[in-house]
């Protein structure tokens, strides 16, 4: 079980970019491969950039390219790739207790994707309300221009940049599980929460496996959660069971 | 792009950011309506372990490898172990991520 408290630098702005390092990992090699499919599929290195800066979402970025060059209808290109980003749905309000009341907050949930959501609600808990927004500009912003330069190195030098260094693209992306790796950890206090945290895991990686990744996160969490209530519903007199 | 495209493009920026930003705002107003009503602003329990369960989620999620093989699953596994010594050992972030991505790599790069 976690009590201790982690250490967290005076600076918020240094903690901020501490905490956002890790994420480069993940979000350069994936930029670079959107980089490259984007203008390989026919768009220009400049709308490539400016659709990984408007939308910053990784899955449905890709899907936004693949439909719009297959000529699927505008209607579908629409609800599919927000029906991708619906699971950012529930992150606003999980973290929403940790901001304080400032009008700030608002255009800054852009940069709120799935990374930065779990690492605010990591970080946030042991922050001062001061120190927040700081925190949060600064691991938000390196991990939104990590996104876009590795967008833009993608479009540009992508293809060269595979075929030179193939093992950066399998390499670096393990910093993610790692990161939530240990964002997990601390929360697997007691047994109710670690079977809740192992159902969730397990259940993602099976039906990422089984072709579904997009579905992978939302149906995960939400066994997860059923988990956590059946544990507690489920009687510990063995009396009861029958 | 064609002005079609451009249109879908903007449509796609702004449903996203209105995916993460609505909720948080309806959460927001909901715990200052409740501070001002002289009760302790809550959010729901559900929605307290969903939170960490999407989290968990992803864990699952990006477990799976780039390249899936052989390799690769045990590599992901004895770098998940060795990030996990040592969390145990530091509780941080930084130095079990570093240690987790250099077994990680050093495992593929030698074994690849």
């Amino acid at each position: 079980m976690n009590t201790v408290a982690p250490t967290l630098l005076s600076n918020p702005w240094k903690q901020g970019a501490k905490d956002a390092l890790p994420l480069l990992g993940g979000y350069i090699p994936v930029a670079v491969s959107f980089g490259l499919f984007s203008v390989q599929s026919g768009f220009g290195v400049l709308e490539t950039i400016l659709v990984s800066a408007f939308i910053y979402a990784g899955a449905s970025q890709f899907l936004f390219v693949a439909m719009v060059v297959s000529g699927a209808p505008i209607w579908l290109v629409i609800v599919m790739t927000l029906l991708i980003n619906s699971r950012h749905l529930v992150y606003g309000p999980n973290i929403a207790p940790y901001l304080q009341k400032d009008v700030r907050w608002l255009p800054l949930m852009h940069l709120l994707t799935d990374q930065i959501f779990a690492l605010t609600l990591t970080r946030m808990p042991d922050m001062t309300p001061s120190d927040r927004l700081r925190w949060y500009v600064s691991a938000g912003v390196i991990a939104w221009l990590s996104w876009i330069f590795g967008t833009a190195l993608g479009a540009i030098a992508g293809e060269e940049l595979m075929q030179r260094w193939p093992l950066i693209g399998e390499v670096l992306p393990f910093a993610l599980p790692a990161l939530f790796l240990v964002m997990v950890l601390p929360r697997c206090t007691d047994r109710r929460w670690t079977i809740t945290m192992v159902m969730a895991t397990s259940t993602a990686m099976l039906l990422k496996l089984s072709g579904f990744p997009n579905m992978a996160i939302p149906a995960a969490a939400i066994c997860g959660v059923l988990a956590y209530y059946a544990i507690q519903a489920r009687p510990t007199d063995k009396g009861e069971l029958s | 792009m064609s002005v079609q495209t451009w249109m879908i493009l903007i449509s796609i920026a702004l449903g996203t950011y209105l995916i993460r930003a609505l909720p948080y705002l309806w959460m927001a107003r909901k715990l200052n309506k409740q501070a001002s009503q002289g009760s302790i602003g809550s959010t729901p329990v559900w929605l307290t372990i969903l939170g960490p369960t999407m989290i968990a989620a992803m864990f699952g999620s990006s477990l799976v490898p780039v390249e899936p093989s052989l390799l690769s699953w045990i590599a992901t596994v004895i770098g998940c172990s060795a990030t996990y010594i040592v969390w145990r050992r530091t509780r941080s972030m930084g130095y079990p991520i570093v240690v987790g991505v250099l077994v990680f790599g050093a495992l593929v790069v030698i074994f690849g």
